[in-house]
């Protein structure tokens, strides 16, 4: 799951240098993950709407029913 | 005198663009061509569905001597299209110019079989992942990359209402695009979904036009997304009697059909 953050945070950004994608058991078989990204690269992974989170948030879904897992993604402003 | 009439038809968004391109092609000034309008076009329903203009170009041969081209070389011999840019049909009855397939390269495709493929493998999804072009039904629009995905109980690739489906499409048409420098039209199907899918939205689409004149009422179809409402408004785009559009907000946006008065 984390892997699949990754690999598509990177393939969008500009700059990689602060991908970062951060887990946390939430109890039970929930999930959840932060997504960091630069500031600039903030558009490319949220996109219109939303259109591009609500998209990896999707496929995170089917990643995580293959482990019986729930998953939940949050995208978070650089600090 | 034998009055050779050279035409080009040019099919393109809009008149202005469809006579832009076709004079680019012919490589020819405005005003040594006739344009007859054959077709100004229609928006259509929220950039659906809308037909594309199409013009006649003609050219003055008469005025040829006045312009003082040099005789050897007719200005029929344009210079090769700028495919990129302007990827206009071209129903060229004679001067058509060598029209060379903008994007059917290899490596595209190969860019897109990987993109899927790492991005299923990381899904943990085992599939054959493979890629080829398709020409449009829509004419005008350049080859797009369709890429199959076949394998075993992929329905969970599909989801509901092919929301799955979609967003796999999505997210794999931005990253192939930022990795080939520009933006490249791709398509992804599950064991021929997509295909079968729109076989069944097209009847379903006849059957609920049927029913809207047979009962004089508008029928409001089951909530979809954008490309499968477009599948609808295309299917009825010619039919004399109702007509189509698109009420809600996403992602309940559902197509209605209307008998016309």
């Amino acid at each position: 799951m984390k892997e699949l953050i990754e690999y598509i945070a990177l393939s969008l950004v500009e700059d990689p240098s602060c991908v970062q994608v951060r887990q946390e058991r939430s109890g039970g078989n929930k999930i959840r993950f932060e997504l960091r990204v630069c500031k600039e690269d903030m558009g490319r992974v949220i996109g219109k709407n939303g259109r591009v989170a609500n998209a990896m948030r999707v496929l995170l879904r089917v990643a995580a029913a293959r482990e019986g897992k729930q998953a939940i993604l949050d995208v978070v402003e650089p600090r | 005198m034998s009055e050779e009439k050279t035409t080009l038809e040019v099919i393109a968004p809009t008149v202005d663009e469809a006579i832009a391109n076709g004079l680019g092609q012919l490589g020819l000034p405005r005003e040594m061509v006739d344009v007859e309008v054959l077709d100004a076009g229609s928006r259509g329903l929220f950039g659906l569905g809308g037909r594309q203009a199409r013009v006649r170009l003609s050219i003055r041969w008469a005025e040829e001597g006045q312009s003082k081209s040099s005789p050897a070389a007719p200005p029929v011999e344009s210079p090769a299209p700028k495919n990129e840019e302007a990827p206009a049909v071209t129903t060229a009855p004679v001067p058509a110019p060598a029209r060379t397939e903008p994007a059917g390269d290899e490596e595209t495709l190969r860019i897109a079989v990987q993109v899927v493929s790492d991005l299923l493998e990381r899904m943990k999804v085992r599939a054959r992942v493979t890629a080829d072009y398709v020409q449009p039904e829509e004419g005008g629009d350049q080859p797009t990359v369709m890429v199959e995905i076949q394998g075993n109980d992929l329905s969970i690739l599909i989801g509901r209402r092919s929301e799955t489906l979609n967003a796999l499409q999505y997210i794999a048409n931005l990253i192939v695009g930022r990795e080939a420098g520009r933006w490249v039209p791709l398509m992804i199907d599950v064991q021929g979904y997509r295909q079968r899918r729109e076989r069944q939205l097209r009847q379903l689409a006849r059957r609920m036009a049927e029913q809207a004149l047979h009962t004089g009422r508008r029928q409001v179809l089951e909530p979809m997304p954008a490309n499968e409402r477009r599948v609808i408004h295309l299917e009825l785009r010619e039919h004399d009697a109702v007509s189509t559009e698109s009420v809600g907000e996403e992602p309940n946006r559902k197509v209605t059909i209307v008998p016309k008065k």
